[in-house]
C-alpha cells in the first residue's frame, strides 16, 4: 500500500485527491515536451465548478506537444497527514509532484487564497520565493482577475498572465518549449516570456518608493519589455476553443452542472464591478454555435442540468429564443436550463418561470444598494418599481422565498441608505403578502457583504469603510430588520477588510504573506479556518499597516500599485466615472447606441459584439 | 424491462462514496442514452437500485446494479453502452435482464478479502489462535460515526465467518459479513477491532469485496 493510499483512509472526502473522472485527459508523460499544471488554490469542488479551468485544461490539451493536469488546495486534513508522511502535492492525472512540472499555472480568483498559493508550493517542496527557485524547478505563473494586481504575490510569481488565456496560453507553451527543456537559463527564460503581449514578469519591474513610503512606480528595469503590460483578449467568443468535453467529477462540485458561456463581458457599467472592467467588451456567441455546444455538452457529460454562465446571462440580445430553443431541444431529456444571476426585472422572472419546472430554491436579486440616490452612485441602473415588479412576478409564479443582495460601506453611503435597504425589504415582503403567499412560507432573506474597492475600477481610488463603522453599519441593519418573515445575513467584516488590503496592495505585503502562512494562516476565505487574530498579528510582526492599505483614499495624482497593468480601460474615463459617482450621475450601458468612451474598444483593436435582437435561433 | 448489471469498483473509484458512484452511473447511463425509466414527482430520478453500498477505500469486484428501462434493449447492448461511459475505475463485466424483489432486499451476506501487513515474529500459529480468541468473544465493540454522532456497536453477531492465512510478512483474512441489515458490518470494523487484539497495523490493509449474496448465500447474480 502505498502513502497515498494510506492516507487517504484518513481523510475526508478522498475522492478530491485520487481523479480518474470521466473526461480526465491522461497523456503520455515522457512524449510530451511540456507539461503544465493548472493549480487552484482552494479545496477540490471549488476550483473544479470554475469554467475557467476547463478551458484552459481543454486548449492546452489539445495540443500534441502539451499536457495539463489538475491540482487543488488539499483540505486542512489532507495537508497535516502529506507534511506528516513527507508527501510531496501532486497532480490528479499522474500523481506526480508539482516539482516534476514545467510550469505551475495558478488562477488567483480571490485575495483569499493568496497563503493557498504559497502553502501549495510548500507542499510541492519548492522554495516560495521566486528568487530562490532555480534552474529545473517549475514557473510558476498566475492569470485570473487578481492578477490585475498580483503586487503582493509579486514576490513568488516568475510571471503573470493578464486577461483571456485562450490564445496567449499558446504563446506561454511555445516559450517553453523552446527555452525550458534545456533549463539552461532562468533568467533568459523569464526574459522570453516578458515579450509575450500579456505576459508580466514581476522581477523585470522594480518598485519605487517615495521618502514618505508611498509608492512612485513600478518601472522595467530592462529594456525593451512594456511600460504597461496590456491584457490579452480574445476577438471572436465564437471561434475560440469551447470545452463541450469538460471533466465530470464524482464529488457534487459547488457548481455541478454543464456551463455554456452565453457571452463574455458586460455593459452595464457597475463602479464598484471589476468583472464588468476587465473582461470588456462584451462579446456574444452566435446563438446557433451556442445550440450546438450546448447539444454536445450535455451528451458529452450526461448532466441533467444546462447552466448559461456570463455575468448577466438575461442581457444576452437573443436570450429569450436561445433558451426557448433550449428547452424544446432538451426537455426530453430530462435537462433543467438554468440562469445563475438574475436581471431585477419581470422579463428575468418569467424566464425563470419557463425554464425552471420545479420551484426548489428561492430566487436572488441584486439591487446592491437601498436608495435610488447611492443605486445611481454606483451605476446600477435598477428602480424600486424594477425590483417590485420582479418579485411580484416571482411571488405570482409560486416562488416563496427571494433573497435580496446588498453591500455596505459603499461610497457616499449613509444611515438613511441603509435604512432603506430594511425598507425596501419590508416593501417585498408586503408585495409577498399582497400576492396571497402563505404567511408561514413567505420569506425575504436580506444579505449583505461590504464594499471592497478594487483596481481598475471607478471606485479604486475610494477608501474602504473602516472595520468597526463596518461593524456598526451591520448592527443597525440588523436593527432595522427584526420582525417576522425577514431574515438578515452580514458577512464577517474582517474578510472583507483583508480583501481590500491585498486588492489594493503592494510588494511589501509579501513580507505579510510569507509570515501569515508560517503563523498558521491557509484557506482564509473559509470562515471555520480564518483567523483574523493570526492575521493582525502578521502585519504587526512585519511592520505594516493594514488600514493603509484598505482604509486609504488615493488622490488621481497618486500612483497605484497596478498602474502598470493595463486593461485597455483609460484611467482618465475611471477618473471620470468616479466623479459621475459622486455627483449621481448616471452612464448609460454601453450595449445601447451611445458609447461612453472609455477606450478598451480603440486601444485593444477590437469591438463589442451585440447581435440584433430577434430572428431565429439556429 | 429491468437489466441486472455486474461491475468491478476499482483503483481510485475506490475511494468515492457510494452517493458518488450512484451519480456516476446516472451520468453514464444518459451519455450512453439508456432509455432509463425515470420515478414520477416534482424531482425525476433515473429508477437504478444498487445491491449495497461498498464502504469508501474497498474495493468491489462483484457489484450489482439494476437498471429499469423504458422499452426493451438487449443486455449486451445496455453493457457495452455503459462500459464505453463509466468513468476508468468502475467496469461492467455483465449484464442480464433481471425480475423479482428490488436488489438491495435481497442482501443478506457480503464476503470479504483483506490484505495487509503481518508483524514480525508473528507464526501461523500465533495467528489461528488469536483469529479464534476473537472470534470466542461475547461481544465486539466497534464505533461507527453517523448523523447523531458516535455509535457503539457489537459486530460480533454480524462475523459469520474469518479466516486468517499469513504469507511471509503478509496477512491475508477472508470475512463473511452480515449486509443489507440493521446488524451489518463493515470489513475495516472487523480489520481495527482485530488489529487492536493482534497488534495489526489495521490502516495497512486493502479490501476487496468479493461477493454480495442472498440469505441463502446464493449470488445475486443467479437470483
Amino acid at each position: 500500500m502505498t502513502s497515498l493510499e494510506r492516507i487517504l483512509s484518513r481523510v475526508e472526502r478522498p475522492a478530491r485527491y485520487v481523479g480518474g473522472e470521466f473526461n480526465a485527459v491522461v497523456k503520455d508523460w515522457d512524449k510530451t515536451p511540456v507539461r503544465i499544471a493548472f493549480a487552484f488554490p482552494d479545496v477540490y469542488e471549488v476550483g473544479m465548478s470554475h469554467l475557467g479551468l476547463h478551458i484552459l485544461y481543454h486548449v492546452v490539451n489539445s495540443r500534441e506537444d502539451a499536457l495539463m493536469e489538475r491540482v487543488f488546495a488539499p483540505w486542512t486534513d489532507m495537508e497535516r497527514e502529506m507534511r506528516r508522511e513527507g508527501l510531496s502535492l501532486f497532480s490528479l492525472e499522474s500523481h506526480r509532484s508539482l516539482a516534476d512540472f514545467d510550469v505551475l499555472a495558478f488562477t488567483l480568483q480571490y485575495e483569499l487564497s493568496y497563503t493557498n498559493v504559497l502553502n501549495m508550493l510548500d507542499l510541492a517542496g519548492l522554495p516560495t520565493a521566486a528568487h530562490d527557485r532555480r534552474a529545473g524547478m517549475p514557473l510558476v505563473v498566475a492569470g485570473g482577475p487578481c492578477a490585475f494586481n498580483p503586487e503582493p504575490l509579486a514576490p513568488f510569481l516568475d510571471a503573470v498572465f493578464l486577461g483571456e488565456g485562450e490564445e496567449g496560453l499558446h504563446d506561454l507553451v511555445e516559450v517553453v518549449k523552446k527555452h525550458g527543456r534545456t533549463r539552461s537559463s532562468r533568467a533568459e527564460l523569464l526574459r522570453a516570456l516578458a515579450g509575450i503581449p500579456g505576459v508580466y514578469v514581476p522581477c523585470l519591474y522594480r518598485a519605487e518608493y517615495a521618502s514618505d513610503g508611498t509608492l512612485a512606480g513600478v518601472r522595467p528595469v530592462v529594456s525593451g519589455i512594456p511600460e504597461r503590460v496590456r491584457k490579452r483578449v480574445v476577438q471572436d467568443l465564437d471561434q475560440a476553443a469551447y470545452p463541450t468535453k469538460p471533466i465530470v467529477p464524482y464529488l457534487e462540485a459547488v457548481h455541478d452542472r454543464a456551463m455554456l458561456e452565453v457571452f463574455r463581458g458586460c455593459t452595464r457599467g457597475c463602479r464598484f464591478c471589476q468583472a464588468g472592467a476587465i473582461y470588456r467588451p462584451v462579446r456574444e456567441k452566435n446563438p446557433g454555435i451556442l445550440l450546438a455546444q450546448a447539444a454536445e455538452l450535455l451528451k458529452n457529460t450526461g448532466y441533467d442540468e444546462l447552466s448559461l454562465t456570463s455575468l448577466s446571462t438575461t442581457d444576452y440580445s437573443r436570450i429569450g429564443e436561445l433558451v426557448g430553443a433550449l428547452v424544446d431541444r432538451h426537455q426530453g431529456e430530462q435537462v433543467n436550463v438554468s440562469l445563475p444571476s438574475l436581471r431585477v426585472d419581470a422579463f428575468a422572472v418569467e424566464l425563470a418561470r419557463a425554464v425552471q419546472a420545479v420551484r426548489k430554491s428561492g430566487l436572488t436579486f441584486a439591487p446592491e444598494a437601498g436608495s435610488q440616490r447611492l443605486r445611481d452612485v454606483i451605476n446600477k441602473q435598477v428602480t424600486d418599481e424594477d425590483l417590485l415588479q420582479a418579485v411580484g412576478a416571482a411571488f405570482a409564479a409560486g416562488w416563496h422565498r427571494v433573497k435580496l443582495y446588498f453591500m455596505l460601506g459603499l461610497p457616499t453611503e449613509t444611515l438613511d441608505d441603509i435604512a432603506g435597504i430594511a425598507r425596501l425589504a419590508r416593501r417585498v415582503l408586503e408585495r409577498g403578502r399582497e400576492c396571497g403567499v402563505a404567511r408561514g412560507r413567505l420569506n425575504v432573506t436580506v444579505s449583505t457583504s461590504s464594499f471592497v474597492p478594487k483596481p481598475h475600477t471607478p471606485f479604486q481610488w475610494e477608501a474602504q469603510t473602516p472595520l468597526p463603522e463596518l461593524r456598526e453599519r451591520q448592527a443597525f441593519l440588523q436593527g432595522a430588520l427584526r420582525g417576522k418573515n425577514l431574515v438578515y445575513r452580514g458577512h464577517e467584516p474582517e474578510t472583507s477588510f483583508l480583501e481590500a488590503v491585498f486588492a489594493r496592495g503592494d510588494r511589501r505585503l509579501g513580507a505579510v504573506l510569507t509570515r501569515a502562512l508560517e503563523l498558521g494562516c491557509r484557506m482564509d476565505g473559509w470562515r471555520e479556518c480564518f483567523r483574523f487574530d493570526l492575521w493582525q498579528r502578521a502585519f504587526s510582526e512585519t511592520g505594516l499597516d493594514p488600514g493603509a492599505y484598505a482604509n486609504r483614499t488615493y488622490r488621481y495624482t497618486d500612483v497605484l500599485p497596478w498602474d502598470h497593468l493595463d486593461t485597455g480601460v483609460d484611467r482618465e474615463y475611471l477618473a471620470a466615472e468616479h466623479q459621475r459617482a459622486l455627483t449621481g450621475e448616471t452612464t448609460p450601458d454601453c450595449r445601447g447606441q451611445e458609447c461612453a468612451g472609455c477606450g478598451l474598444c480603440p486601444g485593444l483593436a477590437v469591438e463589442p459584439r451585440v447581435l440584433e435582437a430577434g430572428g431565429g435561433a439556429g | 424491462m429491468r437489466v441486472r448489471l455486474v461491475y468491478r469498483q476499482e483503483g481510485p473509484a475506490r475511494f468515492i462514496s457510494h452517493l458518488d458512484v450512484m451519480r456516476a452511473f446516472e451520468r453514464a447511463a444518459r451519455r450512453a442514452e439508456l432509455p432509463l425509466a425515470y420515478s414520477q414527482g416534482f424531482n425525476p430520478r433515473p429508477k437504478l437500485v444498487f445491491a449495497a453500498p461498498l464502504p469508501v477505500g474497498t474495493s468491489g469486484c462483484r457489484e450489482y446494479v439494476d437498471l429499469e428501462l423504458e422499452g426493451d434493449l438487449a443486455p449486451e447492448e445496455v453493457l457495452d453502452r455503459l462500459c464505453r461511459n463509466l468513468p476508468g475505475g468502475l467496469v461492467p463485466f455483465g449484464a442480464r435482464s433481471a425480475v423479482g424483489p428490488p436488489l438491495m432486499s435481497l442482501v443478506r451476506r457480503a464476503c470479504y478479502l483483506a490484505a495487509g501487513d503481518l508483524p514480525r515474529g508473528f507464526s501461523a500459529g500465533h495467528l489461528e489462535e488469536g483469529i479464534a480468541r476473537f472470534l470466542a468473544r461475547r461481544e465486539i465493540a466497534a464505533e461507527r460515526k453517523t448523523a447523531k454522532g458516535i455509535r457503539r456497536k457489537d459486530i460480533r453477531p454480524g462475523i459469520h465467518r474469518l479466516k486468517a492465512q499469513s504469507d511471509g510478512d503478509r496477512l491475508k483474512l477472508t470475512m463473511k459479513l452480515e449486509a443489507g441489515s440493521a446488524r451489518n458490518v463493515r470489513p475495516d470494523e472487523v480489520v481495527r477491532a482485530l488489529g487492536v487484539d493482534l497488534e495489526l497495523d489495521a490502516e495497512s490493509f486493502n479490501v476487496l469485496r468479493t461477493a454480495v449474496l442472498s440469505r441463502e448465500g446464493v449470488l445475486l447474480w443467479d437470483l
